[in-house]
């Protein structure tokens, strides 16, 4: 029971910060939001039994993604966007709303209206940080390792892009 | 007998074949020799072999060229007493032309090419004159008319030469397209094209439209190669060739070969009535219009051009009157005298410095005897004197067309006599404007070679005295040549009256010419070329009135469809689709606008799309 | 029974939604990957609910790998806006039409 309120109270602090992210202008306080976002989130997925990828979430996301957020944010002295009349046909301009409009409802109908699954219970039930490694590094072996490597080609291709001119002559006269 | 015949063709084909792949490599006489032994082997072949003519002449196949179907074209010979009478007048005058051109190129860089191009078209002279059927005829048909247009624009850095090269082979080549038409016409009829089967089987037709037709397409042919109306303007042109090309193709023989096509077709053409007055009609109406040309040319050649057409004019009238043994005399005796004519005039122009025009000429006699009296013989002959080869020639033209006695054939003859009084005239111009007076250029003359000269002398006395050949009964001759051509009905059998008439019309006729020739050309004037006289100098500007009918509408279908089909319409048409193409591109393109979010839209869309669909596909069922 | 998954997917979806509609709308090109962060979070909530419905460690380990190639693709797309930001000195995505047709 406690459980229970506890979720939906999470549940409305996640909405409620993601959508203030959404609307910052600013885009420090959009991170900001988001990473109180993303808390709620780590605490619902402890609630749903999932406590390394709750500690991962606040790690990974929290800790290291949203962190690299900033660091590009104040880096680059980000002035903010100007609102700017769209040169796009007036029809273009509802198609945003439309869309969203539209996907919520796909959505809801598809996820929630025909799932037969929707209308069971969630029961108590945690993966212990062992089982979890223990499947992680069996059968997901492969698939850890795949990732691995994406994570290795993303650190290369970043660093390739973020060379400038300057130094990427300077560095192609070095070798 | 076999071997003599095939020498007749295989040694100017060797000969040219020789020159032209090997000639340049070879020292500088051996060419010459070649060419000019070649021809002669031929000729002494071909007077070898001239017995086997006799009757119903000889036949030889040598081997089959093509076979499709039906269609079987054979290389054979038929030597009959028409093509022997022919091929001997064609390897004669060409030997006799050669000895000439081996002088007369002596000096000429290019005389391989010369002698290898004279060579081939007398192998294709006589290939159209013994085929036995009418594709081989027709091969050499085209084969006279390349070697044509290669010697006519011989000397081709000179534009001039190589247009009028250009033109021969052109216009030549409408008559051809008519001569394949009405070959592949008798084969659809015959399922043939052996001469000999089609004249043996042409009755079949007599009375049909067909071939009335068929002569008419032949006819046309005909009119191409001989230069007569309306396909005569290349022949005055043709003479930017080197003289004895002149000579030999443009006088004594590939003009002839017209002639020569309708004699071989006779039995065939003489089946429509129609198609022989057409024939007579054409041949008298060119004779009269070239002789009216000739009275105002200026150039020697030019004027001996005109009288060739004039010429030939007759011989078809003989063919039209159905006569012949007329026509193939007139043809013998004019090669031999036209012959002399064209090759006096390249010693003419040699010794007036290189000069062409009459105007310019003048007290020649004192510069060379023996031209005089060379070119004399050829004039007289042609111009009809009395007693020489012409004057038997074209009387007995005149007469058979006298013979007839209905009111065309005497409106013919009138005409004919009326052109026969202008050739007198226009041959006693000439010989007064070249030999009288004094020397009017400024020249210095150039002395023409021995072998100029002496090759001459056998034509003259051939000219002159060709006439024995066909005289007729009236002067005690037994008309030899009608009866070695099997064609006795050719041989008039007029009353003593009519006959003494008819000689004196000739000779009253000649000695008018002479006389007008004489008042009027004693003493020479110059005169601008105007009104009348310009008109006949441009040859009643038919050059002109071709360029207006025919190509200037020619050029302007062209440019209707350059411009207006193709530019128009099929470039329109393929703009039209390119630029809805581009301008559908143009719309779609505003799609591509660059921005992320947009693209988005895009990629959303279709999910929701396919989302959608299978929603309601799940909804319904 | 901790709450019907009805519920847990409502809250998914919004949370999709809401970063959807972020994507779409903003031009900042750091507040577009911001919405996408958000889009990928709520696929993880979906994936742990999902673990957490049948008892299975899978959905679990699916958002650890979620996680792995966020971090990915983030380091790409940041040294990307950081790279987009030197040619133009802005990171406003109107601006960065070159590929317009």
């Amino acid at each position: 029971m406690t459980a229970t309120l506890i979720f939906y109270l999470l549940g409305a602090v996640a909405l409620v910060t993601t959508a203030l992210a959404i609307i910052q202008r600013n885009p420090v306080y959009a991170v900001i939001y988001l990473v109180k976002s993303i808390f709620a989130l780590a605490l619902i997925f402890y609630l749903l039994g999932a406590p390394l990828v709750a500690a991962l979430q606040v790690i990974v996301y929290a800790g290291a993604i949203m962190v690299l957020f900033l660091f590009v944010i104040m880096m680059l002295e980000i002035t903010p966007v100007s609102a700017r009349k769209s040169s796009a046909p007036g029809w273009l301009s509802w198609t945003p709303v439309v869309l969203v409009a539209l996907v919520l409802a796909v959505m809801t109908l598809l996820l929630i209206g025909l799932d037969p699954v929707a209308e069971q219970g969630i029961p108590r039930w945690h993966a212990t940080p062992r089982d979890f490694g223990y499947a992680l590094f069996n059968e997901y072996a492969l698939a850890v390792k795949i990732i691995s490597f994406q994570l290795s080609f993303a650190a290369v291709g970043a660093f390739h892009i973020g060379l400038t001119e300057r130094r990427r002559a300077r560095m192609e006269k070095d070798s | 007998m076999a071997t003599l015949l095939v020498l007749i063709l295989l040694l100017p084909l060797a000969g040219g074949v020789v020159n032209a792949c090997f000639g340049n490599r070879l020292p500088r006489p051996v060419p010459v020799f070649i060419a000019t032994g070649s021809v002669i082997g031929s000729f002494l072949a071909c007077v070898g072999s001239v017995t086997a003519a006799a009757g119903d002449g000889y036949r030889l196949t040598l081997f089959t060229w093509l076979q499709s179907g039906n269609f079987t074209a054979d290389v054979g010979l038929l030597f009959d007493p028409l093509a022997a009478v022919m091929a001997l007048m064609v390897t004669g005058v060409a030997s006799l032309i050669h000895l000439y051109a081996a002088g007369y190129m002596e000096e000429d860089p290019d005389q391989t090419r010369f002698f290898a191009l004279l060579n081939l078209f007398v192998f294709a002279m006589l290939t159209i004159v013994l085929a036995d059927n009418l594709l081989l005829l027709f091969l050499g048909w085209e084969g006279v008319g390349f070697c044509s247009y290669g010697l006519i624009g011989f000397w081709y850095s000179k534009k001039e030469n190589a247009d009028a090269g250009r033109k021969a082979f052109i216009v030549t080549r409408i008559g051809d397209l008519f001569f394949a038409a009405a070959l592949l016409w008798l084969f659809a009829l015959f399922g043939t094209i052996g001469i000999e089967v089609i004249n043996g089987r042409a009755g079949e037709l007599a009375g049909t439209t067909t071939v009335t037709l068929l002569a008419l397409l032949l006819l046309l042919g005909a009119c191409g190669k001989s230069a007569q109306l309306p396909l005569m303007t290349w022949l005055p042109d043709a003479m930017a060739g080197p003289t004895p090309v002149s000579a030999l193709i443009h006088a004594a023989t590939m003009v002839t070969a017209g002639v020569y096509l309708l004699c071989r077709l006779f039995p065939l053409v003489s089946l429509s009535p129609l198609a022989m007055a057409a024939i007579a009609l054409v041949g008298v109406a060119t004779a009269l219009y070239a002789a009216t040309c000739a009275l105002a040319q200026h150039e020697i050649k030019r004027v001996l051009a005109y009288s060739t057409m004039s010429q030939v004019g007759y011989m078809f009238l003989a063919v039209g009157l159905g006569s012949v043994s007329a026509a193939m005399f007139h043809l013998i005796t004019h090669a031999f005298f036209k012959a002399l004519l064209f090759m006096t005039a390249g010693c003419l122009i040699n010794l007036a410095g290189h000069e062409n025009d009459i105007r310019r000429m003048g007290g020649m006699r004192q510069r060379s005897q023996a031209v005089f009296w060379l070119f004399s013989a050829g004039l007289v002959c042609l111009a009809g004197a009395p007693l020489t080869s012409g004057f038997f020639s074209k009387d007995l033209i005149l007469a058979t067309a006298f013979a007839k006695g209905d009111l065309f054939h005497q409106g013919l003859y009138g005409l004919g006599v009326l052109t026969a009084a202008l050739t007198s005239f226009y041959c006693f111009r000439l010989a007064y404007l070249v030999f009288g007076g004094d020397f009017r250029g400024e020249e210095l003359p150039h002395a023409p070679h021995a072998l100029m000269l002496w090759p001459l002398l056998p034509l003259a006395v051939l000219g002159l005295g060709a006439g024995l050949l066909n005289l007729p009964h009236l002067l005690g001759g037994h008309s030899w040549l009608s009866g070695w051509l099997a064609r006795e009905e050719d041989i008039l059998h007029l009353s003593l009256d009519t006959e003494y008439l008819l000689v004196a019309t000739a000779v009253g006729v000649f000695v008018l010419g002479w006389l007008a020739a004489h008042l009027r050309y004693r003493r020479f004037r110059e005169h601008e070329p105007r009104g009348l006289r310009q008109f006949l100098l441009q040859g009643w500007n038919f050059d002109a009135l071709f360029a207006r009918v025919l190509v200037r509408p020619f050029r302007a279908a062209g440019r209707f469809c350059s411009h207006g089909i193709e530019t128009g319409v099929i470039e329109g048409l393929l703009a039209g689709c390119a630029a809805t193409c581009v301008s559908w591109g143009q719309r779609l393109r505003t799609l591509a606008d660059g921005r992320v979010n947009h693209y988005l839209y895009g990629l959303l869309w279709g999910m929701l799309l396919i989302v959608g669909w299978f929603l309601l596909r799940a909804v319904v069922s | 029974m901790i709450v019907p998954m009805e519920h847990l997917l409502v809250l998914a979806t919004l949370l999709f939604v809401l970063g959807f509609s972020c994507v779409l709308v903003r031009r900042n090109l750091i507040l577009i990957l911001i919405g996408v962060e958000i889009m990928i979070n709520a696929v993880g909530l979906v994936f742990i609910g999902a673990a957490a419905l049948w008892q299975q460690v899978d959905g679990q380990i699916m958002v650890l790998l979620l996680m792995a190639i966020t971090a990915a693709e983030v380091a790409i797309a940041l040294a990307l806006v950081v790279h987009l930001h030197q040619r133009k000195q802005s990171i406003d995505v109107g601006l960065f039409d070159e590929m317009r047709g």
